[in-house]
């Protein structure tokens, strides 16, 4: 007998890779990607940017182009299915809510492999010719997992509280943009108080200065392990909001 | 008993859905659940099946608590929902094995193409289940409740997009269900026909609380023993001036629907109404049917409200 967890999440890895919906997306990140790492590599040739620079810019869109899919999936993950009406047979299956909310987060975490294994090559593409691509995959993989899923998980539990994709689309969309603000922020402003606060406790964030300490500044992995513990709370902390979410679900 | 309600009562962010709802079910039995939109038909179905609980009263289902002891039930229970949806991107037979295994049931793939025939499915069809039209979505959502072989069956509005044959080969499986394999199964619907042709029970909800239960052929034994009549009236006619034998049970334009009192003999109570003058034109008989029935128990609690 298979485990109901599993049976959900091959289900919902099944959806992104078979439907047309999950395919649309998956090639849409696919075009920004190449068009992105094109862009990269011809000012790389120039010598407008430096080899570590690109790779850290191609680290830092994956991480938020994954952000954006979690977002997209999470939402769509139980609010989705209730509009659709495929949410009631799936309660009213013996699968406790806490089993669907794992199953759930199991096609969450295959929907991030399927977009990590994409990204590689363009990873690949642009750090080839430099010193960095070891630390770009494993940095990656290590830094982007928690943040990404992290997103995922906050938007199941939005999903599970609201009646409506739109409402939980929308406030998963917000929630990102929050978080993603320090890209946007001038370097004076990230150095205020409230910038350096802001920082020290953004899951986003701290992928990021990650990334640029790495792959830039060429730091070690023991000066980075803060940045990982905030990226693990928002992990843990976002996986608990789903779980306690589905215990509030809307019908 | 496969179902047994008593006193139950449901209040939803402040508000009274449900008050005073009462309704039982035994094996075997077909029973309709009646109800205008909005009357709580759906609100029951949730607490029957264990997704919400009530605010008070009892409530057993196959001798299970739904709320503490949802998940026992749910493997005992079928559920066509009145929006059924589907994994629409899966062929119906994957659906089905999918839907199978959360069970923990492996069909084979001889099985499964029964499951599907029984309902008037091909099995052999190979599309996404987005391309099925209304009544094949409501002919897989039948199917998917009764893989499980469950002991009850709840169909909210199980005949709806269905073609007249479809209805007529919905309604040979469900009869089949019920009286060769003590299936017991209750109906929600607006179809009276439906009622008509399947149900030997039912009940009436509106405004939340159960207005009428009982076995149909006694329900409609006592209704017949009322008379009612549609009159086509004048522009100028006032129900206030009715005779006191006769009750105004609605009106649509320039036709009333009225019933005069059991007791009361029809030709003394037209006599009555054509001495006061009263602006009628025509009198028709009504069948006293179940359509009957339902529209006065309803109509009166509208009107109470």
């Amino acid at each position: 007998m298979t485990n109901p967890i599993i049976l959900i999440a091959r289900k919902e890895s099944g959806e992104l890779l078979l439907s047309g919906r999950g395919i649309t997306w998956l090639l849409a990140l696919s075009i920004v990607m190449s068009v992105l790492s094109l862009l990269l590599v011809s000012n790389t040739e120039l010598s407008l940017l430096d080899n570590a620079s690109v790779v850290y810019m191609v680290m830092g869109t994956v991480t938020a182009l994954g952000s954006l899919l979690a977002v997209v999936l999470g939402t769509d993950a139980i609010a989705g299915e209730r509009e659709r009406g495929s949410l009631w047979p799936l309660l009213l299956a013996p699968v406790t809510p806490s089993q669907i909310v794992l199953g759930k987060m199991g096609g969450q975490t295959a929907g991030w492999i399927v977009m990590y294994l994409l990204s590689l090559p363009y990873v690949w593409a642009v750090g080839s010719s430099g010193q960095n691509l070891a630390q770009a995959v494993i940095y990656l993989a290590l830094f982007a997992t928690p943040v990404v899923l992290g997103f995922g998980f906050f938007c199941i539990g939005l999903s599970a509280r609201v009646h409506h994709v739109r409402t939980a689309l929308l406030t998963g969309l917000i929630t990102l943009m929050l978080l993603a603000s320090p890209l946007l922020l001038g370097p004076s402003l990230r150095q205020s108080g409230i910038g350096k606060l802001f920082d020290a406790v953004n899951p986003f964030s701290a992928a990021l200065n990650t990334f640029d300490s790495v792959v830039i500044d060429s730091q070690t992995l023991a000066v980075q392990s803060s940045r990982l513990v905030v990226t693990l709370v928002w992990l843990v902390t976002t996986a608990l909001f789903a779980m306690r979410s589905m215990r509030k679900i809307k019908i | 008993m496969l179902i047994e309600i008593q006193g139950l009562k449901l209040d939803l962010d402040g508000k009274s859905v449900l008050r005073d709802v009462n309704l039982t079910m035994e094996k075997g039995q077909i029973y309709g659940l009646l109800g205008p939109n909005g009357a709580g038909k759906s609100s029951n179905i949730s607490l029957i099946t264990g997704l919400r609980q009530p605010t008070a009263g009892l409530i057993r289902v196959l001798g299970l608590d739904p709320a503490k002891e949802s998940l026992g039930l749910h493997r005992r229970i079928g559920v066509l929902a009145e929006q059924a949806g589907f994994y629409d991107w899966m062929a119906a037979v994957a659906y089905m094995h999918w839907f199978a295994r959360l069970y923990g049931i492996q069909l084979s793939a001889k099985e499964i193409s029964l499951a599907l025939d029984q309902v008037g499915l091909d099995a052999g069809n190979q599309s996404a289940i987005s391309s099925y039209s209304r009544g094949m979505l409501q002919r897989l959502g039948l199917a998917r409740a009764l893989l499980h072989r469950p002991e009850l069956l709840i169909l909210d509005e199980p005949t709806n997009g269905l073609d007249p044959r479809g209805r007529r080969d919905i309604h040979d499986v469900l009869l089949d269900l019920a009286n060769n394999h003590n299936v017991g199964i209750l109906l929600c619907t607006h179809l009276l026909d439906d009622v008509d042709r399947l149900c030997s029970r039912i009940g009436i909800i509106a405004q939340g609380h159960t207005v009428l239960e009982g076995s149909l052929a006694d329900l409609l034994g006592i209704r017949a023993a009322a008379q009612r009549y549609r009159l086509r009236v004048t522009a100028n006619a006032v129900p206030a001036i009715l005779p006191s034998e006769i009750t105004l049970l609605s009106q649509s334009g320039n036709w009333w629907h009225v019933e005069i009192a059991g007791n009361a003999r029809p030709e003394e109570a037209w006599r009555v109404l054509f001495d006061t003058d009263f602006p009628v034109e025509e009198i028709h008989r009504e069948g006293g049917g179940l359509e009957d029935l339902y529209l006065s128990v309803t109509q009166v609690d509208r009107e109470a409200k």
